[in-house]
């Protein structure tokens, strides 16, 4: 929890980039820097969609990454994983590292970056495969499971994991596909913390979902916590309040704050954050 | 996986090479006339020897030929049909490729009919009219060539049906129309003595005289379909058709053959050489082939036996008129002994 | 008040308008498809109607004395001494026996011709199945000649005049007889289906044709399936989207648009000339044909592999797949219906294909039956054309038969393409 204490520090100790200094954060006992980005921008083609981006993601946490439409925030989250990479046309500059290694090094392979950094999409997307074979594809890409039985107890751990198991225990071989929007949600992410990631993001994953597998998956997002860092990419204030636990605002391509939650939404510094709380647009 | 199987498939070209493997089949090719006779021979041969059926295609007699003489080796034919005897320029053709010995064979005689439907009268006619109905040219009232300006057959001469000239024959690819030209249109072409007198002169434009039909739309090109031929004269009672005489035989039920100069298209007559419209059939063999591709020797002598080309023959059944008995011994002792053929 | 009256008057003469014309439309529909409807009717009423009795043939059953010294004249029991001995001959005296009256050498001709030329090697069939039979007088079936075999089944009329039909009035007579005499028969042709190509129609079947139009598929389909898929899944996934792989595109969908007999001439001058592959082969067929059919199989695969929602191929790339691996283990096996529908529907035309063929050799009279990819074939649809220009009345309905098989294979396969679909339609 951070105190207003700690908050007075975070601005004393910030190095010429906007963030905190490498001893800052060791003497204070600040949670582990997961990722850190400095200066990142994002070209499709001629229009810029990203204006120098420098954010920090903190692991063991949520971040929540909010702001209107089209302000950039699934951009920066699909940065970080660069599943960019796919679309023709996308140029990507800046820092990014993650945990120190810099994320677009001509020798890293994205494949490596993926196992570590998985992603759960805004529309459950579950392949056409049975439930099992649904949550063992990332091990056995991977090659990360042994045996068979060693493959069954990942599966059984993810399942369990994503709150999943009890429902789909006597029928893995059911197809994925045939299950309710938020077990397929959920489903994936299984899938997603198969294959042992370090950071998990996710990109509105409750926009399709009713109230009550949205309610299910916040709760699912706690008990995450404890194991991988997430950031979450959402339109909706009020799941940002409840779920994260440091905020980043983006307007325009910009980042316009970013902080601990409680923060944000109580004393936000800057105006247009403030109008974009109230409600006066969105 | 495509990559393996493009390389075995290049593989596998390559060792059909020119002489890699030794056919083991004859092939033969070449006129569309002669091919039920020469598939017929084929069969039987097949069946009553040990040898593989040949494989007869059926090019048109100026097709085969110029794949006849195109070369000496297994990707080239060994035997060649013709309605026709082969020409000077193509032996020529022979020679430049190696080909310098062949053999030819007469097979028989084959009649070119001008038939009607049985619904019809029989027509009687000459081929001087032929040459006046069917021309692309004819002399006009002061001698001079005209463009022909007779619709119906009573414009060409009085003694014939009032009905519109209607002819359906095979097209220029045909050997058939190039015989039923020679023979017919020339025939009653040479007639005129202001023509005659032009084959002196200017052989070329004689030929072009003499072998052009019209194209106004008289003669009508209907395919090689013969049997496409005598159902349109069945539904059509005053159109006539041109086509060889083993379809007015196995079709005689439905149509009959128009006389010419008093001659009706019969078995007899054509063997006898007093119906004016016919024309000897050919074969001609590489001997080089001889030896190599195994079963022509005991092909030629399947075909020259009198039970095959004999006058009560198997090939008779199918439509050919047989030679004399004296020239069918002749050609049985040259395809014995395989001598080369002099022009 | 009135505005809003004839505003409504208006609204509801346009509507009537309306109506009509989208009953008009409905009917034009209706009217197109009953056109379409009448004219496969008509298609199959013709062949039908021409081509069924094809299936059945006339036969003759003759007591032949498998005369022993005639057979076997040193009593050695080689099949090869009996293979040479004269069945001919046997038949001829059978026939002989049957109608003792018949003189003149004329008439005697005419009498042999009443069984089918054929008749000789099935004789000498049955004495090799047989060895018993000989020394025998036995009564055994053998295939009747296609004239009777047209009189029978009612081609050829008894009631027109003598010198407008090929059966002459004696025939008629000892045709007669012996169908009161129980020796004519019709059974099902089972030649038909055994047999590869004949000039006697009698003996004439489809098995040569079947049998080439298999080889020559089968190499088709292990050519242009492999490439075909390959090229559309390079095109789709891995292409650069410059301006080579544009030319590249314009020219696949022209080549499909290319008619077919050029692929004929791209054989010859290349397969057989300049490679030296053997002339009417299956083996080239099926190389001309697959190149025929690859822009087929091409142009279905792209739009299969495209329909593949690209949410999947997003899970795929986030759970750390390569590019590769997201198109072999989730686009290519969810892209498989399309890509196998389009694979049938390009060999059930190549199927049909003729005019390439006649390039390269397999428009010929083939008889005996192709065992391998090398030895001289044709295919169907050629085995049709070549019956179609035969003058033997019996032809005609035996090309109408033949089209029936053809026309059997081409539904059989296109109900396998829907079936396929069917059955690997997946939802998502």
């Amino acid at each position: 929890m951070m105190t207003a204490e700690t908050k007075t520090t975070n601005e004393a100790h910030m190095d010429e980039d906007g963030g905190l200094t490498d001893d800052t954060v060791v003497s204070m006992n600040l949670p582990h820097l997961t990722f850190r980005t400095r200066n990142v921008e994002v070209f499709y083609g001629e229009t810029q969609a990203l204006f120098g981006i420098d954010l920090d993601i903190f692991r063991n946490q949520v971040t929540a990454l909010i702001g209107p439409s089209g302000c950039g925030k699934s951009t920066y989250l699909r940065c970080l994983n660069r599943m960019n990479d796919t679309i023709d046309g996308c140029c990507v500059t800046g820092i990014i590292e993650l945990d120190g290694d810099d994320v677009y090094d001509k020798a890293l392979d994205p494949v490596h970056l993926r196992a570590r950094v998985g992603m759960v999409f805004q529309k459950a997307n579950p392949f056409p495969k049975s439930i099992y074979d649904n949550t063992a594809y990332g091990p056995r890409l991977h090659g990360l499971a042994d045996s068979k039985a060693d493959l069954d107890d990942v599966v059984e751990g993810s399942l369990t994991k994503a709150g999943l198991w009890d429902e789909v225990k006597d029928r893995l071989d059911a197809p994925g596909t045939g299950l309710s929007g938020g077990q397929q949600q959920r489903l994936c992410i299984a899938r997603a913390i198969a294959v042992e990631p370090d950071v998990i993001l996710m990109d509105e994953p409750c926009s399709a979902l009713d109230p009550i597998a949205t309610a299910r998956i916040e709760e699912l997002m706690d008990e995450l916590r404890e194991n991988y860092t997430i950031v979450i990419v959402t339109h909706s204030m009020q799941q940002a309040a409840r779920v994260s636990q440091r905020t980043a605002f983006f307007h325009l391509g910009n980042l316009v704050e970013s902080g601990d939650t409680e923060q944000i939404f109580t004393k936000p510094s800057d105006q247009r954050t403030q109008d974009y709380i109230t409600g006066r647009f969105g | 996986m495509h990559k393996r199987t493009l390389m075995l498939a290049t593989l596998a070209a390559f060792t059909f090479g020119d002489h890699a493997i030794a056919r083991d089949q004859i092939r033969i090719v070449g006129s569309s006339t002669v091919y039920p006779f020469a598939t017929t021979v084929a069969e039987q041969f097949g069946k009553s020897t040990g040898f593989k059926t040949p494989v007869v295609e059926s090019t048109g007699s100026g097709g085969g030929l110029k794949l006849f003489c195109s070369g000496v080796g297994v990707e080239h034919p060994d035997i060649t049909n013709a309605s026709r005897r082969i020409k000077k320029s193509e032996v020529e053709k022979c020679h430049k490729n190696g080909v310098t010995s062949v053999t030819e064979i007469k097979v028989g005689y084959d009649g070119i009919v001008m038939a009607n439907s049985k619904a019809s009268a029989v027509m009687t006619i000459t081929r001087k009219q032929i040459f006046l109905a069917l021309a692309k040219d004819v002399p006009g009232p002061d001698g001079k060539l005209i463009a022909n300006p007779n619709k119906t057959w009573r414009d060409v001469d009085a003694n014939l049906p009032n009905v519109k000239i209607e002819v359906l024959g095979p097209p220029p690819t045909s050997g058939t129309r190039d015989a039923f030209a020679e023979l017919a249109l020339e025939g009653g072409c040479k007639k005129f003595p202001a023509i005659k007198a032009m084959k002196k002169k200017n052989k070329k434009s004689y030929k072009a005289v003499c072998h052009s039909i019209r194209e106004d739309g008289a003669y009508v090109e209907a395919g090689e379909n013969d049997v496409l031929i005598v159902r349109k004269l069945e539904a059509n009672p005053n159109a006539f058709g041109v086509f060889g005489y083993s379809f007015l035989d196995q079709n005689s039920d439905k149509v009959q053959g128009s006389l010419i100069e008093g001659k009706k298209p019969t078995f007899e007559n054509i063997a006898e050489g007093a119906y004016p419209v016919s024309r000897p059939l050919y074969f001609y063999v590489k001997n080089a082939h001889v030896g190599s591709v195994p079963g022509i020797k005991e092909y030629l002598a399947e075909f020259t036996a009198d039970k095959a080309w004999g006058e009560e023959g198997y090939l008779t059944d199918k439509g050919l008129i047989p030679m004399p008995e004296a020239e069918r011994n002749k050609f049985k002792t040259d395809a014995a002994a395989f001598n080369n053929l002099s022009m | 008040m009135t505005d809003r009256s004839t505003k409504s008057a208006k609204v509801a003469a346009s509507l009537r308008r309306r109506h009509a014309a989208e009953r008009r439309f409905r009917l034009y529909g209706m009217g197109a498809v009953a056109f379409a409807l009448a004219c496969l009717g008509l298609l199959f009423f013709t062949v039908v109607s021409k081509g069924y009795t094809a299936f059945q043939q006339t036969y003759v059953k003759l007591p032949i004395y498998f005369d022993a010294g005639d057979i076997d004249p040193k009593n050695s029991g080689d099949p090869k001494v009996w293979a040479k001995a004269n069945y001919q001959g046997m038949a001829k005296k059978s026939l002989r026996g049957l109608f003792p009256d018949v003189k003149k050498r004329r008439d005697k001709r005419a009498l042999y011709k009443l069984a089918s030329s054929g008749a000789a090697y099935e004789l000498r069939a049955i004495v090799r199945e047989n060895p018993d039979l000989v020394g025998t007088t036995t009564d055994v079936w053998v295939t009747a000649d296609d004239d009777v075999d047209m009189f029978i089944k009612g081609y050829i009329r008894g009631d027109v005049a003598e010198n407008e039909r090929r059966i002459s009035n004696k025939e008629m007579a000892w045709i007669e007889a012996l169908v009161a005499d129980g020796r004519l028969e019709k059974r099902f042709n089972t030649t038909f289906f055994s047999a590869g190509d004949s000039r006697e129609p009698e003996l004439a079947g489809v098995w040569g044709a079947a049998a080439g139009s298999f080889f020559t598929l089968l190499v088709t389909l292990a050519l242009a399936f492999p490439i075909g898929v390959a090229a559309a899944i390079y095109l789709e996934e891995f292409a650069p989207k410059n301006k080579l792989t544009q030319v590249i595109e314009i020219n696949i969908n022209n080549l499909a648009a290319v008619p077919s007999i050029v692929f004929g001439l791209l054989g010859l001058a290349v397969f057989l000339n300049f490679i030296g592959m053997p002339r009417s082969a299956p083996l080239v067929g099926g190389v001309v044909l697959a190149l025929m059919t690859l822009p087929t199989i091409i142009i279905a695969g792209r739009a299969a592999i495209k329909s593949v929602p690209p949410s999947i191929r997003e899970a795929a790339l986030g759970l750390g797949a390569s590019r590769s691996q997201v198109v072999f283990h989730h686009v290519l096996p969810l892209a498989m219906p399309g890509v196998l529908t389009g694979t049938i529907i390009g060999m059930a035309q190549a199927l049909g294909e003729t005019a390439p063929l006649l390039m390269i050799g397999m428009v010929a009279f083939i008889v005996d039956i192709p065992g391998g990819f090398t030895d001289p074939a044709t295919v169907l649809p050629v085995q049709i054309y070549l019956w179609a220009d035969s003058p033997e009345r019996a032809f005609v309905e035996r090309t109408s038969a033949a089209i029936m098989v053809l026309l059997g294979f081409l539904i059989m396969m296109n109900l396998t393409a829907v079936w396929l679909r069917k059955k690997f339609e997946r939802r998502w």
